[in-house]
């Protein structure tokens, strides 16, 4: 329990879907993940992560170019990282979420599996190794991100049944 | 050795597949071509938009520097006078900080940087702060603004209800700001705010040149102005609604919108009361889970 008295200490963000977060001090960064992906990147050099939560994987070229989008997100993300300071070549990344959590038949939404697919191939594109992942799947998933040391804190989220 | 039967069985086979995925490669082609049209329509209304806000800024600058100047150089006799330029001044600045307050907001959406910061909000006194503000824009045009507000039951004790003020304030502001730049003079604009299962509810309804049905799925979209025709009367960038659909998408809202040309719109915005009792917020069952136990998985 050492560690996670510490991990208290550290200020907490909560991150909203369709948000990013990067910044300079350590944080807890929280989110919860259905079909949405987040990427975490660390750099252990600088000791700095950032953290997207997209839910969709191409911006469709209408409305806002949010970072709802897996392809904005990204990118947003790494251009964040860059601007803290970070060197590319230092930065990994974890990969989580993209459960089909609600069961459909038709493959047309596939959300999830395609919003897992934008994020490795967005991330083997930019040369960024991916150190871990937990992706896919039929359940929802909350993560915990120390920004400070890289570790993800990962629990499934069980389906109720009523 | 095959026979020539299995051969041509072979072939035809391998021409099969070929054909397939010169399908697949036609269709992808297809997809492809449909983003970039898309991508490519996007720039040109960026581009749209920049020489668009460029006048809207730069107008009302000039107006508000020469109406200012005049105002320096005149007698303390004329204070009529003095008092309907600074009465201009105040309607062209008002204008300027909406305009701007929108093109920051969807600036910060766009970087990913807006996240709701929720708080106990008194509704009540909210909507009434937005609609003085907009008194005078609305007696220019000779317009009535109704508000109603009803309480639900369970906001017997007290109305406050737990949203980001802010950005609500910014959704109405949009909202009001179109009901009265497309009402037709001498008219009424009624709002009425409600709060049913825990979700508020704020209609704004308007008896102006309303929107034809096709147009319906436009307006949210970003620069884009239904009719290009009023763009001479009624000055706008068409950012004002797709700022509020995020908004509202920010905090898990919701919009409608029925709308007759000739006859009037009436918007009709949810939001659902946020859980969190943190500025920092919590989502609806973040609470219920506690790290530190056994079944954590380290990645």
């Amino acid at each position: 329990m050492k560690s996670s008295e510490k991990n208290n200490l550290l200020k907490s963000h909560y991150l909203y879907p369709a948000a990013l977060f990067a910044e300079p001090e350590p944080h807890m960064v929280d989110t919860i993940l259905g079909s949405c992906v987040a990427v975490c990147l660390y750099d252990p050099v600088k000791k700095i992560g950032g953290i997207n939560h997209f839910m969709l994987p191409f911006w469709n070229g209408t409305g806002l170019a949010s970072p709802k989008y897996g392809n904005i997100a990204i990118q947003k993300l790494l251009d964040k990282m860059l601007a803290l300071g970070s060197e590319k070549k230092n930065i990994q990344a974890k990969v989580f979420g993209g459960g089909e959590v609600v069961e459909t038949k038709s493959n047309l939404f596939r959300i999830g599996e395609r919003n897992i697919e934008i994020a490795l191939k967005m991330l083997q594109e930019q040369k960024i190794h991916i150190t871990a992942k937990s992706v896919g799947g039929t359940l929802g998933r909350k993560i915990r991100f120390n920004t400070e040391t890289g570790v993800v804190l990962m629990k499934l989220i069980q389906k109720q049944h009523s | 050795m095959l026979s020539d039967k299995e051969l041509i069985e072979v072939l035809k086979k391998r021409l099969e597949q070929a054909q397939k995925n010169q399908e697949l490669v036609e269709e992808q082609r297809t997809e492809l071509q449909l983003v970039n049209g898309k991508l490519a329509e996007s720039e040109a209304l960026k581009s749209h938009f920049i020489s668009n806000i460029t006048n809207e800024i730069v107008n009302p600058f000039a107006s508000i520097l020469g109406l200012s100047k005049n105002i320096i150089a005149s007698k303390d006799s004329d204070i009529a006078k003095i008092k309907s330029m600074a009465e201009l001044i105040h309607s062209e600045a008002f204008e300027l900080d909406f305009q701007l307050k929108n093109i920051f907001t969807a600036a910060r959406i766009e970087a990913g940087e807006s996240s709701p910061e929720y708080i106990k909000t008194d509704i009540n006194l909210l909507i009434t702060s937005i609609i003085s503000a907009y008194k005078y824009k609305a007696e220019q045009k000779q317009l009535k603004i109704n508000f109603s507000f009803e309480l639900g039951k369970e906001f017997e004790t007290a109305h406050y209800f737990r949203t980001d003020p802010e950005k609500l304030k910014l959704i109405l502001s949009n909202l009001l700001s179109n009901g009265i730049k497309y009402s037709n003079a001498a008219n009424k604009i009624e709002v009425k705010a409600w709060v049913e299962n825990r979700t508020l509810k704020v209609m704004v309804k308007d008896y102006g040149i309303g929107i034809d049905k096709k147009n319906l799925e436009l307006i949210f979209d970003r620069f884009k102005r239904v009719d290009s025709s009023i763009n001479s009367l009624n000055p706008g960038h068409g950012l004002g609604l797709s700022v509020t659909k995020a908004l509202i998408d920010l905090m898990n809202g919701d919009i409608e919108i029925a709308s007759k040309r000739h006859i009037g719109s009436i918007f009709t915005i949810s939001i659902p009361e946020s859980d969190s009792t943190e500025n920092d917020g919590y989502a609806l069952d973040g609470n219920e889970f506690i790290f530190g136990d056994s079944d954590d998985e380290v990645f």
